[in-house]
């Protein structure tokens, strides 16, 4: 599918520039990263309201909270890891349990990072921060979305993670609201449902349509807020489809797959397959290697459908 | 400065009250800072005990956030809380953790307690509020066992780079932490050279010299670089028994044996004031 593509570190700078014309009270706070998250626009704009502190992403989410505390709007950027799993104490209290409202962006999610391995992959992301109560989980799967996800997020109270790659964006949906918490049906299905998060998505879109033309009527839900998760929605495909995928650029534990795993086992029990990165430590790699090593391009989506319908 | 004395001894007689009372609690580095938040709130900074959120407020962020029973002892002796609320300490559903806590306690601004983050966060504190151009300045009390936190230093690097002159941070240097003294585990060294060499306004003090300690403050506030006091304190300083000794970090049940003498003593020397 040949879809206009987008630049995403574009869209977050000109997002957070233009909210922050609004709000006086958006600033951001850099650990060696924001111009390279896009807010070059930003800081051209508003010098005074940027905080370039150094590569110290701890005292990077405390003092994001600190000028939370002084009624300011943060946005801390970073790649992913370096702004979950290195200063994870420090979003679990400060901003976490605080309930500071702070916007915290993990870019270059997933295998974005692909050059630079192990070390710079954000794989453990989402299962972090859904063990942080109250922190609202965005992952945009399109450009539309990104730029809908960035202005909620800005606008809504309370701390919030926004996942996103810097890779070039399709779009894909309409330009229109996005509801934070709410999923929707991409394609109604009945034989399976495969739910889905990220930008990642767009190879579930096309795998669905190699399996319709095969006669495999598939349920496409997307999912872009991953906490909280639409509850309703994920029971109503178990229901209507009697197993579900799920399908991430994450690792398969503690991510949209075990959210999925945790509505239906308390609600509706089917049986679920969670496709995403497997429990190992990959090395660098290509970024469309990797994803076909972990069967998240298209046809390997469309191969674990047909595997697990046939073997459920 | 006689004020400030019964203030610092009443700060002493209500913790060891409410801690011995209740039966466990961090007595050593309570004792050590009973004097700094004397003249803190004895004297320098500006708050309101009926609006503990009002706006011209200075801050306070205890980032040793195990002390928090000092600083609950200021904030009821000042009016923010009744005293007699201190004695729910740790009981199910008080207001009054070990460890201080923005979500619970009327004049506390920031839950600590995670070494090494408080000062962090109070260091955005003074961002946010240079960037609204107000004159509030923002406190921040650490330990020495603390200082040995790499986010403590990276918080130091930062505040100079940022030219935050409403920043005052005040080291309890009480040589001592849970395993044992500071100086045989990891040392801070000639902590207030290193302070100057990142850029700070670094002064020595005697921590239980109120007048020092006063004068200290005077002259961060009056400086253009952020402010850094080396506050050299006793552990358990008020308990002669408890002072500088090991295992005077928390003490409970028996441990506490000798603090009703100390207690009468302490009430005592308030008496002789009055």
């Amino acid at each position: 599918m040949n879809y206009e593509m987008f630049d995403a570190k574009k869209i977050i700078g000109e997002v957070t520039a233009a909210e922050a014309d609004l709000n006086p009270g958006i600033v951001v706070v850099s650990t060696d990263s924001a111009p390279r998250t896009g807010m070059g626009e930003f800081i051209a704009k508003y010098p005074d309201r940027y905080y370039e502190v150094g590569i110290m992403e701890q005292a990077g989410a405390g003092v994001s909270a600190g000028l939370a505390t002084t009624s300011k709007t943060p946005v801390f950027c970073a790649p992913a890891p370096f702004t979950t799993a290195r200063p994870f104490e420090m979003f679990k209290i400060d901003i976490g349990y605080m309930r500071q409202n702070v916007k915290v962006i993990g870019r270059n999610c997933g295998f974005n990072y692909s050059d630079l391995g192990p070390t710079h992959f954000g794989l453990e992301d989402m299962a972090l921060v859904r063990l942080i109560p109250g922190v609202v989980i965005l992952a945009p799967m399109d450009a539309s979305q990104l730029r809908g996800a960035m202005r909620a997020m800005l606008r809504c109270e309370g701390p919030v993670y926004l996942r996103i790659g810097t890779a070039p964006i399709p779009k894909i949906f309409d330009d229109g609201d996005f509801e934070i918490g709410k999923g929707f049906v991409v394609r109604e299905g009945s034989d399976v449902a495969i739910i889905t998060t990220g930008e990642i998505s767009r190879n579930v879109f096309e795998a669905a349509e190699k399996l319709a033309a095969e006669g495999i009527n598939v349920m496409v839900v997307a999912m872009p807020t991953v906490s909280p998760i639409d509850e309703e929605l994920v029971i109503r495909a178990a229901r209507q489809t009697g197993r579900i995928i799920t399908v991430e650029e994450h690792f398969v534990v503690g991510g949209l797959g075990s959210a999925v795993c945790e509505v239906c086992a308390e609600s509706s029990p089917v049986p679920v397959k969670r496709l995403g990165v497997p429990m190992e430590f990959l090395s660098a790699g290509q970024y469309t290697d990797l994803v076909k090593h972990c069967k998240l391009d298209a046809d390997g989506i469309a191969e674990t459908v047909k595997a697990f319908i046939n073997n459920p | 400065m006689d004020e400030l004395k019964k203030f610092a001894l009443e700060i002493r007689i209500e913790t060891l009250n409410m801690l011995s009372k209740h039966g466990f609690g961090h007595v050593g580095g309570s004792l050590s800072i009973a004097d700094a938040l004397a003249v803190l709130y004895g004297k320098h900074m500006k708050y309101d005990p009926k609006n503990p959120k009002w706006e011209g407020r200075d801050y306070l962020v205890l980032s040793k956030g195990h002390c928090g029973p000092a600083l609950y002892s200021t904030l009821a002796i000042k009016g923010f809380f009744p005293r007699e609320e201190l004695l729910t300490i740790n009981k199910l559903g008080t207001r009054l953790p070990s460890h201080t806590d923005k979500n619970l306690t009327p004049g506390i601004d920031m839950t600590t307690g995670a070494l090494g983050q408080g000062v962090s966060c109070a260091l955005g504190m003074a961002l946010g509020l240079k960037l609204q151009g107000k004159k509030n300045i923002v406190y921040s009390i650490i330990g020495d066992g603390e200082a040995q936190e790499g986010q403590v230093w990276e918080t130091m690097l930062i505040a100079p780079n940022k030219g935050l002159s409403n920043f005052i941070v005040i080291l309890d240097n009480n040589r001592q932490q849970l395993d044992g003294f500071t100086d045989d585990i990891s040392s801070l060294g000639d902590v207030c050279r290193k302070a100057e060499a990142f850029g700070w306004f670094a002064v020595d003090v005697d921590g239980h010299d109120l007048a020092a300690i006063d004068q200290a403050i005077e002259e961060c506030k009056r400086s253009e670089k952020p402010g850094f006091i080396n506050l050299k304190t006793i552990k358990g300083k008020g308990w002669p028994a408890k002072e500088a000794v090991l295992g005077n970090h928390a003490l409970r049940g028996a441990a506490f044996e000798g603090v009703d003498e100390v207690l009468a003593d302490l009430r005592r020397q308030l008496e002789a004031m009055q």
